[in-house]
């Protein structure tokens, strides 16, 4: 049973309803009656609230891959699955316990004739309850605090509940036997009653790890058996095929894909310049008969200007457009900046020979990267054929260097030191 | 040359494939074969694949470890799908010339081939990638003097960085107006860094892979 995310109130009816297969309508009406006699339906509204948990939140309906700026999509659905339920119960019933206890104090001086006995307790229990619960969360949210702390904390919360309960009896009438039993009893539950929302949730987090786990063990079988058998297929098919026939291209981007999924499907979603790159090349290639060889260097750039992607993302297109066959694309992050070199071994061309009125590569490529303080350097490919297309981006930002001489061979990060620089993988 | 690789099919696709200087002596398919018949057939030139069957689960670098010994004269190119970096630091450092990916050309895996019984190191661009990475290279870091093994002279690290953006060596010398002959040696000289270097990055990954 969970609680769906369209919802009046706190979309407990409408959970019922749903697990039940009774109208909503019909339970909501149910519920008000309920409610009507002694506050029972408003009780058990509450209950159910505390203890059943969240529908999960349906994902990818949106996060479309566009820019480089996306927030972690799994990391702000868990907050807005956690932040509405956790946060507001506690303060509530702390406000209730405070509002309580001023109302109380006026009342009592005004001389209304206010029953402290019923009032003081009901109070500590709201509160303990409330504390309670904050520890709880706390608890489950894995907080950083020592938990020998915590649990003290939440002992505490409990004995006061306790204290609140046993409060009703000893301030009321004379005890006898049965007030005694009564008030152990009503302790026992009412600590049950403030626990139990906790254990529940715990217990479904338990079995959601469990699951989680299970899946990942399958994803890593399925993975290992994949990378035997159909990626060297399709490897056997890109090499038969040639690089630039149809079989080939059709191959190389289902071992994308199939990469993707297996290899950065539960945590890919941090998105780099990279990363992005690589994307860019998968797209192309599905359009144009090109293989894009993606090197990339040093320290991973998560922050890359718009304008340095489109760049890059026209330099591999008119790469891919004109020359096709292997095109390289090396990205390197060094102490300097960044430069990214676009290669083909295409026909070639010089800037001199494009009409003044084609803005391929003096807008979209020269004019973005002035525009953010970098340089775009268009030259004939190594031994003269194909084109080079290099772009820079200094770090600071300030350091400009605009029109580097053509022909200059530009390896000019060395000599500063830095030590961000990567230890990981490449693919 | 000896092919080494666990599909028959990626064997005798690549048979075909390959050049008409090159002559194939056989192939293997798991570990123990392959050690069997480079011991026997003494090949110059054994194409291995990272991922193999058999043995103690060690794959292409158990092949090398346990075949060179028996066998002086044969060099190792490794062969694999994935570009991994584990898998390439692996073979490398338990003694492989080159790292070539499956989805190069016959002709490209000819070449490799050709370079490597020349006594030359086969770096692909990803190979070059991943060695200006792990040498701190990209971060300005360089060697004082040749013989340091944790860092990259100047010279390397252009020569590096040239072939990471799919340079070859001819185009290499060229850019940097050198003889092709001094990139190959430039070329050897890092593949002996990666094999003998103790630098961090390097040997993280040897201790997880109980090479050391």
């Amino acid at each position: 049973m969970t609680r769906p995310r369209l919802r009046l109130i706190a979309g407990v009816c409408a959970g019922f309803a749903e697990h039940t297969g009774l109208s909503v309508s019909a339970v909501r009406t149910a519920t008000v009656l309920l409610s009507l006699c002694g506050g029972a339906g408003i009780l058990l509204y509450a209950w159910l609230w505390a203890t059943i948990p969240n529908a999960p939140n349906p994902r990818g309906e949106a996060l479309p891959k566009v820019s480089l700026a996306r927030p972690n999509p799994t990391l702000a659905a868990d907050a807005a699955a956690h932040d509405p339920r956790s946060a507001p119960i506690t303060e509530i019933l702390l406000g209730l316990a405070l509002l309580g206890a001023g109302l109380a104090l006026v009342a009592s001086r005004l001389g209304a004739d206010i029953p402290l006995a019923v009032v003081v307790p009901a109070i500590v229990v709201l509160s303990g309850t409330a504390l309670a619960w904050r520890q709880f969360a706390d608890i489950r949210s894995g907080a950083k605090q020592q938990s020998s702390a915590l649990l003290v904390r939440t002992l505490g919360a409990l004995v006061l509940v306790a204290v609140g309960i046993l409060l009703f009896f000893v301030t009321g009438e004379t005890p006898n036997v049965w007030t005694v039993i009564l008030a152990a009893v009503a302790v026992l539950i009412g600590v049950a009653v403030v626990v139990s929302p906790w254990l529940v949730r715990l217990s479904g987090d338990l079995a959601d790890e469990r699951a989680a786990r299970e899946r990942e063990a399958e994803r890593a079988e399925i993975a290992a058996h994949l990378h035997d058998s159909v990626l060297q297929t399709l490897a056997l098919i890109q090499q038969k095929a040639g690089p630039s026939s149809d079989a080939a291209r059709l191959a190389r981007a289902q071992e994308r894909e199939l990469r993707d999924w297996l290899f950065t499907g539960t945590n890919g979603s941090t998105v780099d310049l990279a990363t992005e790159l690589r994307r860019i090349a998968g797209v192309i290639e599905t359009d144009f008969p090109v293989h894009f060889d993606v090197v990339t260097t040093g320290a991973v750039l998560d922050s890359a200007p718009d304008a340095l992607v489109a760049a890059a993302r026209e330099a591999m297109l008119n790469a891919a457009r004109h020359a096709g066959g292997t095109v390289s694309v090396y990205l390197e992050n060094g102490a300097g900046g960044t430069e990214l070199s676009v290669t083909d071994r295409g026909p070639g061309f010089t800037l001199d020979l494009v009409p003044e009125d084609r803005l391929g590569v003096r807008e979209s490529i020269q004019g973005r990267m002035r525009r953010i303080g970098g340089t775009a350097l268009i030259r004939s490919g190594p031994g003269g054929t194909g084109t080079e297309i290099v772009l820079g981006l200094p770090k600071t930002g300030s350091a400009t260097a605009h029109g580097n001489p053509v022909g200059d061979t530009s390896t000019n990060s060395t000599g500063q030191n830095s030590t961000g620089q990567r230890a990981g993988s490449h693919d | 040359m000896v092919i080494v690789d666990d599909h028959s099919i990626f064997r005798s696709g690549l048979r075909t494939e390959l050049g008409a200087d090159i002559r194939v002596l056989g192939e293997a398919a798991t570990v123990d074969e392959a050690i069997a018949l480079i011991t026997e057939l003494q090949p110059r030139v054994v194409l291995l694949d990272v991922h193999l069957p058999g043995g103690r689960g060690g794959g292409g670098a158990e092949v090398i470890r346990e075949a060179a010994p028996a066998a002086p004269h044969t060099l190792f190119l490794a062969l694999s799908v994935s570009d991994a970096a584990d898998d390439v630091v692996r073979v490398i450092r338990a003694g492989a010339r080159g790292y070539i990916t499956k989805s190069a050309s016959g002709a490209e895996v000819s070449e490799a081939a050709r370079r490597v019984s020349g006594g030359d190191a086969v770096f692909s661009p990803r190979l070059a990638g991943f060695v200006l990475d792990a040498f701190g290279a990209v971060a300005g870091e360089t060697a004082e003097a040749d013989e340091e093994l944790d860092r990259l002279s100047a010279r390397e690290t252009e020569v590096m960085r040239l072939i990471a953006r799919g340079y070859s060596y001819k185009e290499a010398a060229g850019s940097l107006f050198i003889s092709p002959r001094t990139v190959e040696t430039h070329v050897s000289a890092v593949l002996r860094k990666l094999q003998l270097s103790s630098r961090h990055e390097l040997t993280a990954w040897a201790l997880e892979r109980k090479l050391l």
